[in-house]
């Protein structure tokens, strides 16, 4: 695919992403019911689980393409780690702005030192030394290769965080859909979660194929310099 | 190709709000689907809560996709010099 076909394919698939997000904001403010015990801070979840669900997939992708890159050395496996770890801080930036701000009127407070909190926040932290390890080696290749390693180690907290509310005491809700009996949500606030997840998965893609065509760009740009300095 | 990308920026918080403003209007006359009895005696407060949760999501989110329209933009003008 040439670069103006990915950004044309990013931009369509972040737009198609947003509008459907769109919808899904509508459906849970009119008319998803609302919550029995928790009222209508409940309807935090239709943006904070789909955040959660994009920023591991992100985490994943660049996990991925790490591996990847570390076997392979092609700088197009970088460029998609580089461009799956951006998006999966901002998803994730997210997932802790949202949670903190429901549990502070489901739990009395904005933050504790729950499991699933705890290893959510160290991924976030893990993912922010990746980009650290990146931009502060001073051969950019070795930084590259450390950073791969990073996203790989970073990676193996996403199931630590899923399995938390099963292996440990918590206060965080245990799994409502991805669970070996299936969901146990009632049919309109499940259809309104999977719109939100199909929402921000696509919103997530289209950005993704934006970032990585960033990252593409300013590759060029450096073997162009290069080249002329040569 | 970067144009795109930043007229997507100016235009998706406005269709947000729009949309926010036309689905509250409608809501608020006779909502065609089910709503859970007793909401209106239900306190309004966590209402602030689910909003700036919300809009703190699409902030983090557009400023990311600013931040990619900028950078790709001053990329695309050093490629094209």
């Amino acid at each position: 695919m040439t670069d103006k076909g990915i950004r044309r394919a990013g931009v369509g698939l972040a737009l198609v992403g947003v509008i459907l997000v769109i919808v899904v904001h509508w459906l849970s403010f009119f008319w998803v019911a609302t919550e029995v015990n928790q009222g209508v801070v409940q309807r935090i979840f239709y943006i904070h689980v789909p955040a959660a669900w994009v920023g591991f997939i992100a985490f994943g992708v660049a996990a991925l393409c790490s591996a990847m890159y570390l076997w392979l050395r092609d700088d197009r496996l970088d460029h998609a780690a580089v461009a799956a770890a951006e998006a999966g801080m901002v998803f994730m930036t997210v997932v802790l702005l949202t949670g903190p701000l429901w549990g502070k009127v489901a739990w009395g407070t904005y933050w504790t030192w729950d499991p699933r909190l705890t290893f959510t926040l160290l991924l976030w932290f893990i993912f922010l030394g990746y980009f650290m390890v990146r931009s502060s080696s001073e051969n950019p290749e070795r930084g590259k290769r450390f950073a791969a390693v990073v996203a790989i180690i970073g990676a193996l907290d996403i199931p630590l965080i899923h399995l938390s509310v099963v292996w440990f005491r918590s206060l965080h809700p245990t799994p409502v859909v991805a669970k070996p009996e299936g969901p146990t949500l009632p049919a309109g606030m499940l259809i309104t979660l999977m719109l939100g997840l199909l929402g921000f998965t696509l919103m997530f893609f289209g950005l993704f194929l934006l970032r990585y065509a960033l990252e593409s760009a300013r590759n060029r740009v450096v073997l162009r310099e290069r080249r002329s300095q040569s | 190709m970067s144009r795109i990308v930043m007229r997507l920026v100016r235009a998706v918080p406005l269709a947000v709000f729009a949309a926010l403003v036309l689905g509250a209007v409608v809501g608020a006359q006779e909502s065609p689907f089910p709503v859970a009895q007793g909401m209106a005696s239900q306190s309004l407060r966590p209402y602030a809560h689910v909003f700036i949760a919300y809009a703190l999501a699409w902030i983090v989110v557009f400023g990311w996709v600013v931040s990619i329209g900028r950078r790709l933009a001053r990329l695309d003008e050093r490629l094209r010099d």
